[in-house]
């Protein structure tokens, strides 16, 4: 690093002040044009992005997703006119092509999305970036094992989102001395004052009462900035804060600082005046040129992760499907050297504890603080880095819904599982439980869930999932449950297994997880007295295997019954209703968990609950009667 | 009656409420899982009648919380605005796309989409006055008031909201889509097709009796359309309501994949569930049926 990084001469000085104002109008000439945006919000971080982006940030401009190059996340996402002035100041985008913002046929959206190539995660829902910014970080320094240095510049009202402290925590903890936070304190938010205004000393305190080095500094000072850049790389083993006291609304005059101006463009009769002003402080044209990278990143695959060995159980065994996860992950480890696990504090009930005894330079534990784990799978998993699983109780993952609903936004392709699915965990009661999970993880853009059965589907879904764009969710259960499947038999997304049939059944009963087990078992019972049913397990349900369950269903008289651990709304019955529904005679009938759960043994639930092979039994029957 | 807001009071129009209620409004500021659980403990012990505000979307940072509070057998009643594509240029990250399905999973949840301002008061006073978490979707553009102020309204009630007697398809629209299949009624008139026009009013529960027997009088043809996504909201909600009817046939016309940045009406016509969409599935669902006939 050159010791002109932390002390710029003059001219250049003043060419990251012009660069700095030039931004200024970009953002409020692209807002006015579009008639709405965030103008004042990107004139308080003017300097910052100036500094960042031609001064210190080494990055090749030709070629914005190249795995050597610093990272930057605006976290602070609904300033996304500096951002795209910012690469059209390096030449990427067309300084016409800025007056498109928000229009329906231009990729500069509202909030940045990576439809454009130098988003690597989209922001526009306040708190995440930081924590994506960490799994960057984490993956450049303990993976990449490379130079590229990550940045992540925040608002000072989104720092009151408490996923921020999860990201900052976790930073220290793993000593991330490649991330610098940059946080713009500019007093104001949407609807009034920030909490601490331009206290910027209580900024201080609390960044480094979480462990990081911090710098206090005038935001709008641009030899500041860059010497405390500077200084950043030089620290070791921690990571650094950049609290920038900014204006809000900077360098406009009647404006700067002044309440109610969130969200608002200029109004059309003061614009021009205004741009006049900004325009008079910029003293040169001189363009300066960004620092190419250091080219140290490893050349990495993570495409088609083939299993190595067919798995190792045979039917009758008795295994939960949580289990056969952990084993399945801790393999797929051994398949591909880029498959990572982050998991909340519960690797030892999930079975992600395995992967982290074969592989724990992989493995990544993110404490209780289900928000940032997320994020920080997100940021490992940009350009292409790593292939993330994240595991946790399938009930904690509503923690982080937000999180898993930007993850589509941001074209993510990060897996989850979720375990201790349904009532059948027993015990631990309601809060452990998850009962929404699958209508959760269906509401989701392109993801695709998985619900296997047994061990060897589970160990299938693993490696199905390595392989498929868009996120995936495998749910996975507590309890021992037989394996039903041969080592041989394939699995595809979107194909159900008809695992009973015969050309008398009278009505197709379907389930999952445990629930499928209810099903053959309840099937075993109907038999013995003379009624047959065809059992099916759809193993995706989304997307869900449609023409087999119709065609089923007609070989059935119409007659379908779902069952499932999970509440009525959203889950396998609706799936089903929604795909059959636009057959006239296809009638389903819908077992599932309608009210709060409570304790009990999983048996005495799943029967409680309406949802054990006595309630199918009873409702066969019902079906037959009528 | 207190009101909580993360910071989007501006927008989510609480301000109204802070404005003439100053001591009993609580800023949460951008912390949306906190604002929940404050809500939840304001409202315990019945010490208050708790609303919190703020952008549909962001109720899912607090789904944990939400979750919870139904297991905590909470009153909290939550408004979540800006919901869907209708939103417009702000994009994808602001908009509400999965929350009726969010809420509709809660159990003991009452889900109000009102399509006038007039549903709309009424259904914040059921709400007040309703045992469990009820959520109240609200959305961003201007649309007519269509109800009398003095028309009645209850949960688990659906409106007819335009009918005759030679209606061929049942079409159940809310919020922005209730007044595209209202315009897409009018104009189908033109070309002497007619449809009927349901207002669910709340999508949980679900009048799914009304539905069902406007349905059998529409031949049991069912357009649903919403600004949501398609899983878990209205269109799954009708499907699975009727699906023990024989005869009844639901399309289902939804945001179909991650949105983009635009104009309202722009995207409305993107995702397919404006008027047009309307009428072309319309006369798509009649020319099959007459087909098949």
């Amino acid at each position: 690093v050159m010791a002109d990084d932390s002390t710029p001469d003059a001219n250049t000085v003043q060419a990251l002040r012009d660069v700095a104002n030039r931004l200024r109008i970009h953002s409020i000439r692209a807002t006015c044009a579009a008639s709405s945006g965030h103008p004042t919000s990107c004139c308080s971080a003017a300097e910052i992005m100036s500094v960042l982006f031609f001064h210190t940030m080494r990055y090749k401009r030709t070629d914005p997703e190249h795995p050597d190059n610093d990272r930057f996340i605006l976290s602070k996402g609904h300033a996304a006119p500096i951002l795209y002035a910012a690469w059209a100041e390096v030449g990427n985008i067309g300084e016409s092509d800025l007056l498109s913002l928000r229009k329906i046929h231009c990729d500069l959206e509202g909030h940045p999305t990576p439809r454009l190539p130098f988003v690597d995660v989209a922001t526009g829902s306040l708190g995440q970036g930081l924590g994506a910014a960490c799994g960057m970080a984490y993956t450049g320094k303990y993976f990449d094992k490379a130079s590229y240095r990550v940045f992540c510049l925040l608002g000072d009202g989104e720092s009151s989102e408490g996923s921020v402290w999860e990201a900052l925590a976790f930073a220290s903890h793993y000593g991330l001395d490649n991330l610098v936070a940059v946080f713009d304190v500019n007093r104001l938010g949407q609807s009034g004052v920030t909490p601490l205004e331009h206290c910027t000393d209580i900024y201080q305190n609390r960044c480094e009462a979480f462990g990081w080095n911090t710098y206090l500094v005038d935001g709008h000072d641009v030899e500041a900035l860059c010497q405390a850049f500077w200084q950043a790389a030089q620290v070791k083993n921690k990571p650094t804060a950049i609290i920038a006291k900014t204006f809000k609304g900077r360098g406009i005059p009647n404006i700067e600082n002044a309440e109610h101006w969130h969200g608002k463009p200029m109004p059309k009769e003061r614009v021009d005046a205004i741009i006049k002003v900004i325009e008079s402080q910029i003293q040169s044209n001189r363009n300066l040129t960004p620092k190419p990278p250091v080219e140290d990143s490893p050349q990495i695959s993570i495409r088609n992760v083939k299993m190595t060995c067919l798995p190792d159980y045979v039917v009758g065994d008795r295994i939960a499907t949580r289990k056969a996860y952990g084993l399945a992950l801790a393999k797929l480890g051994h398949a591909n050297e880029r498959v990572i696990v982050l998991a909340g504090d519960t690797k030892n009930s999930t079975f992600s504890e395995i992967f982290n005894e074969e592989h724990p330079d992989r493995f990544i534990e993110c404490f209780t603080g289900e928000q940032n784990m997320v994020s920080v799978a997100l940021g490992c998993a940009t350009r292409g880095r790593t292939i993330a699983f994240v595991s946790t109780f399938a009930a904690f993952l509503t923690r982080a819904f937000d999180q898993i609903r930007m993850g589509a936004i941001s074209q993510t392709n990060i897996n989850f599982i979720g375990s201790h699915c349904g009532v059948s965990i027993g015990e631990d009661g309601p809060s452990q439980v998850a009962l929404e999970d699958l209508a959760m993880f269906r509401s989701i853009p392109n993801c695709t869930v998985f619900y296997p059965s047994d061990a060897i589907s589970t160990e299938y879904a693993v490696y199905l999932a390595a392989n498929t764009k868009g996120m995936c969710f495998i749910r996975t259960s507590q309890t021992e449950t037989a394996v039903i499947y041969t080592p041989q038999e394939n699995f595809e997304i979107g194909q159900a297994k008809v695992i009973r049939q015969s050309v008398n059944d009278k009505v197709t009963v379907i389930g999952a997880g445990v629930t499928l087990h209810e099903a053959l078992a309840a099937a075993d019972s109907l038999s013995q007295q003379g009624i047959s049913i065809r059992v099916i397990d759809p193993f995706t349900i989304k997307p869900l295997d449609a023409a087999n369950i119709i065609s089923s269903a007609k070989a059935t008289g119409g007659q379908v019954i779902t069952v499932e651990d999970h509440y009525r709304e959203g889950g396998i019955g609706e799936a089903v209703c929604a795909a059959v529904s636009g057959e006239p005679d296809i009638l389903v009938q819908q077992l599932a968990v309608s009210e709060v759960p409570q304790c009990g043994t999983p048996s005495e639930l799943l029967d409680k609950f309406g949802i054990s092979a006595r309630h199918i039994i009873a409702a066969v029957k019902n079906t037959l009667m009528s | 009656v207190v009101a909580l807001d993360g910071d989007t009071k501006n927008s989510t129009f609480s301000e109204l409420f802070k404005k003439e209620h100053p001591s009993r409004f609580i800023e949460c500021y951008i912390a949306e899982q906190n604002m929940v659980s404050v809500a939840v403990g304001c409202a315990s012990r019945d010490r208050n009648i708790v609303f919190a505000s703020t952008f549909a979307t962001f109720f899912t940072r607090a789904y944990d919380q939400i979750r919870m509070a139904a297991i905590s057998e909470s009153n909290i009643n939550l408004c979540g605005s800006h919901c869907g594509v209708s939103i417009g240029e702000d994009g994808p990250s602001q908009m509400g796309l999965e929350d009726i399905s969010l809420f509709r999973a809660i159990p003991n949840s009452t889900v109000f989409y009102p399509s006038d301002a007039v549903a709309t008061e009424k259904a914040v006073e059921l709400a007040a006055n309703r045992k469990g978490i009820c959520f109240i979707r609200t959305s961003r553009p201007e649309n007519a008031v269509i109800y009398d102020s003095g028309e009645d309204f209850q949960v688990g009630q659906a409106k007819v909201v335009s009918k005759s007697k030679d209606d061929q398809v049942t079409v159940i629209g809310a919020g922005v889509t209730l007044h595209e299949a209202i315009a897409a009624a009018e104009q189908l008139k033109k070309d002497k097709i007619f449809i009927r026009v349901i207002d669910p009013f709340t999508i949980k529960p679900l009048d799914s009796e009304t539905i069902l027997k406007n349905a059998r009088e529409t031949k049991g043809r069912i357009i649903t359309v919403e600004d949501h996504y398609p899983e878990g909201g209205i269109g799954e909600a009708v499907s699975a309501a009727l699906i023990g009817e024989p005869g009844i046939m639901v399309r289902r016309l939804a945001v179909s994949h991650v949105p983009r940045s635009g104009k309202p009406n722009e995207l409305l016509k993107l995702f397919g569930i404006d008027k047009d969409a309307i009428i072309q599935a319309v006369k798509s669902v009649v020319s099959k049926s007459r087909n098949a006939e």
